[in-house]
C-alpha cells in the first residue's frame, strides 16, 4: 500500500452518484480531513475476518471481493464490492471483529477512515449517518439473498424457465 | 387490568423500566418523547404473522416482549429460520429505510407486544434525530454480523451433525450458562423448527439428538437439554 497524492473528495466528480460520498461540501469537508488515501495494487487484502475493527475503506477505485472462511479454510464469496461502497462498516459501528474479508481484485484507491473518527463524524453529521443506515440496509439486503442462495439453494426472483 | 394473552402491555416508552438494557430503547426524553408519539402498541398472540417476505415495507416493528420468528421461504415452501429475535430489537429495520420489499418472514412464537411505526413516521423520526439514526446503524451492523454468520454456517459447514453442535453451543453460551462444565440449554423450539435453523430435515434432526445422546454428549431433561461433554460437542462443531 503507498499513500496517494490527497485528492479531495470535494474535488471527485463522481461522488454525486455514490451513496456514502453524496454530502453536503461542509461535511465532505470534514471527511477529507480525517481520511487517508491509499493506492493499493490487486490481491491486497484490506482486512481479515476475526481482526478488531480499526476503520472503515471507503472504495473509490476498484473492486473487491468480500468473502467468508470456514475454520478448514474453505472460501465462501459474499459479494464483490463496487466502487462507492464502504468497507467494514458494519465492524466498525458495532466495535466487534471485521465479519469478512475484503481483497481487492482490482488496482484500487481507497480512503481509510480510523473507527474513532468515524464514529465522532457520524454523531456530528446527521447526514452522513443517515447515508450510512442507508448503505447498512444494502448491504444487508446482499447478505440476506446471499442466506437464502446458500441455505434454500434459490434466489427469491424464480430462475427464467430454460426453453 | 387483565391484558390479552396474559401480556403485561407497556403504554409509553417514557416509563418502561427496560429501556435502558435495550440498544434502540435507550434513547435520550427529547428522541423518545417523539418516538412516542408516532409508535402504535399493539399485542399479538402466538402465531401470528407481522409481515411477510416479500411485502411492501409498511414499517418497523419494535418487539417489546416475546420472540418472534425470522425466517425466508424457497418457492417450493422450504423454510429457512434465520433467528429468533429477542425483546430489544427493531424489526422490518433494513427494509423500511431502504423502501425494498420485506426480506424476511416474522411470525411471533410467544404472546408478544409490539410497537409498530409507520415508515414515513420512521423516515421522518431518523432525519430529525441523530441519536436514534445511530441506534439504528447499530441494530443494522449486528442484523449484518447476523446474516454472515448464518451464510458461514449454512454455506461452509459440512455436515448436520457439524451445524446442530454449533448450534447448541452457541444457545448455550446465552444467560451466564457458558461458563459452567455442563451447560443447560432450554429448547424451546421443535425439532422441525432446529431443522429449519440448519437446513436440514426433521428427520435428520432427530436422528442427530439420538446420537448425541447415545454417546452421552447430551442429556435431555424435559425441555432442557443438559451438555454433559462440552469438549465432544465443541470437536463436532469444528469437524474435527
Amino acid at each position: 500500500m503507498e499513500s496517494a497524492t490527497q485528492q479531495s473528495c470535494l474535488d471527485c466528480a463522481l461522488r454525486p452518484d455514490r451513496v456514502f460520498c453524496d454530502l453536503p461540501d461542509n461535511v465532505l469537508a470534514a471527511l477529507d480531513a480525517m481520511k487517508s488515501k491509499i493506492v493499493c495494487p490487486r490481491g491486497t487484502v484490506l482486512f481479515r475476518e476475526g481482526q478488531p475493527a480499526k476503520g472503515v475503506f471507503v472504495l473509490c477505485e476498484g473492486r473487491a471481493r468480500l468473502s467468508v472462511c470456514s475454520e478448514s479454510g474453505k472460501r465462501l464469496t459474499l459479494h464483490i464490492a463496487a466502487p462507492g461502497e464502504v468497507l467494514g462498516l458494519s465492524a466498525a459501528l458495532s466495535g466487534g471483529p471485521y465479519e469478512v474479508s475484503a481483497e481487492l481484485l482490482d488496482n484500487a484507491q481507497v480512503a481509510m477512515v480510523k473507527r474513532k473518527d468515524l464514529l465522532a463524524f457520524l454523531r456530528e453529521h446527521r447526514e452522513a449517518c443517515l447515508h450510512v443506515v442507508d448503505l447498512l440496509s444494502q448491504d444487508l439486503h446482499i447478505a440476506y439473498d446471499r442466506v437464502r442462495s446458500v441455505g434454500l439453494g434459490r434466489t427469491r426472483r424464480p430462475r427464467t424457465s430454460s426453453v | 387490568m387483565l391484558s390479552p394473552y396474559g401480556l403485561d402491555i407497556i403504554e409509553s416508552c417514557l416509563t418502561c423500566k427496560m429501556r435502558s438494557d435495550r440498544i434502540f430503547c435507550d434513547l435520550p426524553t427529547t428522541a423518545l418523547q417523539s418516538f412516542e408519539a408516532i409508535k402504535y402498541a399493539t399485542a399479538y398472540p402466538k402465531g401470528a404473522v407481522l409481515f411477510v417476505e416479500g411485502q411492501a415495507p409498511r414499517g418497523i416493528f419494535v418487539l417489546c416482549k416475546g420472540r418472534v420468528k425470522l425466517s425466508i421461504c424457497s418457492t417450493d415452501g422450504k423454510t429457512l429460520i434465520l433467528k429468533i429475535a429477542e425483546p430489544g430489537e427493531v424489526l422490518g429495520l433494513s427494509a423500511t429505510v431502504s423502501g425494498k420489499p420485506y426480506e424476511l418472514t416474522a411470525e411471533t412464537i410467544d404472546p408478544c407486544q409490539v410497537n409498530f411505526v409507520k415508515r414515513e413516521d420512521f423516515l421522518r423520526f431518523l432525519k430529525d434525530n441523530s441519536e436514534a439514526c445511530f441506534k439504528v446503524a447499530e441494530q443494522l451492523s449486528e442484523k449484518y454480523n447476523n446474516a454472515c454468520h448464518e451464510v458461514r454456517s449454512l454455506g461452509l459447514s459440512h455436515s448436520a451433525s457439524e451445524k446442530l453442535a454449533k448450534l447448541l453451543l452457541e444457545w448455550s453460551s446465552k444467560n451466564g450458562e457458558a461458563a459452567k462444565q455442563e451447560p443447560r440449554v432450554k429448547l424451546a423450539l421443535t425439532h422441525e423448527e432446529i431443522a429449519q435453523m440448519i437446513g436440514t430435515s426433521r428427520e435428520t434432526v432427530t436422528r442427530l439428538f439420538a446420537d448425541l445422546k447415545k454417546r452421552q454428549i447430551v442429556q435431555a431433561k424435559g425441555s432442557t437439554l443438559v451438555i454433559r461433554n462440552k469438549i465432544a460437542l465443541k470437536a463436532l462443531a469444528t469437524n474435527s
